[in-house]
């Protein structure tokens, strides 16, 4: 069998994505002799020229992590889409917009000013913001539009696979490089992991306990034998698809949704919400009041890593 | 004045692009390092609870 043309991209994201392929080891050897790795930033020098250059669909399969929020990274997008028979949206932030997405509570203005113009750390007296063309003595230098809101890969392209995860498991990645050697992917549209909650797959116990207080994570050692959810933790396992091996409840850690929602659930953070509500003990107004206070940053939690793919999508749903 | 492009810087955690522009005699004449990328942490965290903070900013960089 010819060698599978690969290929790993990186649009707004933080790197651990393509560390995760790399945290597969020695089995990284057998993706060599699997595949031809033909653009990987990260990792090798190949050229946006380089893959403007390749047929299109020559790429084989191509692995896209980090979310859309700029005008290069819809066009890298775009590109990747056209050379490539098998678009994989990779990691939290292409499949749901991700850390990145919490952006989508502020907007680019608000962004600009904190990072350019208030923060401590700077000295720019003059308020000089980013351009996406400036003349400089020599000619001009361009750098691309950074949009209001935050979208997810295939808010800008259609995408065959979705593999989630804040990063991927290693397991999960080995899934998807067992499924390539062996010609055994699924129909196009699935979501590579289980179809089932986090909680369908957490062995902690649950005793059906209504909780009258929710607590912030510093405000209590959780047992680590019980539900986190019915010691009052919010705990995002209800609305969050299974598959991630139990990493941060297994350390005693609530979930917060990095796998995304399980299969027939619009939206995350409207399925959580239905969750917490139905185990809230609370019989009057004011103590219904007091418990959804308690909550103190409701949309950064139930949408931590999926923002742009809610309902909500963000405070500027429109684009540019 | 030519300008060659470096498009993108690879190797490395993040996103960046070189320009360089070259004199007449093929020397260069300046240089310019460009980060194409923007995320905004310092501005989208304000407003979370401070403890999950240690959730939040590691993937300010996972590499």
């Amino acid at each position: 069998m010819a060698k599978l043309k690969l290929a790993l991209y990186w649009a707004a994201a933080c790197g651990g994505c393509d560390v995760a392929v790399l945290d597969i080891n020695d089995k990284i050897l057998d993706v060599a002799k699997l595949a031809d790795i033909v653009f990987w930033p990260i990792a090798l020098d190949f050229k946006y020229k380089d893959v403007e250059a390749m047929p299109d669909k020559s790429i084989d399969v191509c692995l896209f992590n980090g979310a859309i929020r700029s005008s290069e990274q819809e066009h890298i997008a775009k590109m990747l889409r056209n050379k490539s028979k098998v678009l994989v949206s990779f990691g939290a932030c292409a499949c749901f917009g991700g850390i990145p997405a919490l952006a989508n509570f502020t907007n680019r203005t608000e962004i600009m000013q904190r990072v350019y113009i208030e923060a401590p750390s700077n000295e720019n007296p003059n308020k000089i913001l980013p351009q996406t063309v400036t003349r400089v003595p020599e000619g001009e230098i361009t750098l691309p539009e950074l949009y209001e809101t935050v979208l997810t890969l295939a808010q800008v392209v259609p995408v065959e696979y979705f593999v989630p995860g804040c990063p991927p498991t290693v397991p999960l990645i080995l899934k998807v490089v067992d499924a390539l050697a062996t010609n055994t992917l699924p129909p196009p549209g699935a979501t590579i992991p289980s179809a089932k909650t986090l909680c369908d797959e957490c062995d902690r116990k649950k005793e059906n306990k209504k909780i009258s207080k929710i607590y912030r994570t510093h405000e209590l050692i959780p047992d680590s034998q019980r539900c986190l959810l019915e010691q009052g933790l919010l705990c995002m396992g209800p609305a969050t698809r299974g598959g991630c091996g139990l990493q941060c409840i297994s350390v005693n850690v609530p979930c917060r949704g990095c796998f995304g929602p399980p299969a027939g659930v619009v939206d995350q953070g409207a399925k959580l919400v239905g969750a917490v509500a139905s185990i809230y003990e609370a019989n009057s107004d004011d103590e219904i009041a007091r418990m959804v206070n308690e909550v103190v940053d409701p949309a950064g939690t139930f949408y931590r890593f999926g923002m742009s793919s809610s309902l909500l999508k963000g405070k500027c749903p429109q684009r540019t | 004045m030519k300008k060659v492009t470096i498009d993108p810087i690879t190797r490395l955690e993040g996103h960046g692009k070189i320009e360089i522009f070259l004199n007449d005699d093929g020397d260069v004449a300046n240089a310019y390092l460009q980060i194409p990328e923007l995320r905004g942490f310092e501005k989208f965290c304000e407003g979370r609870p401070v403890e999950e903070m240690p959730r939040i900013v590691p993937r300010i960089c996972g590499v």
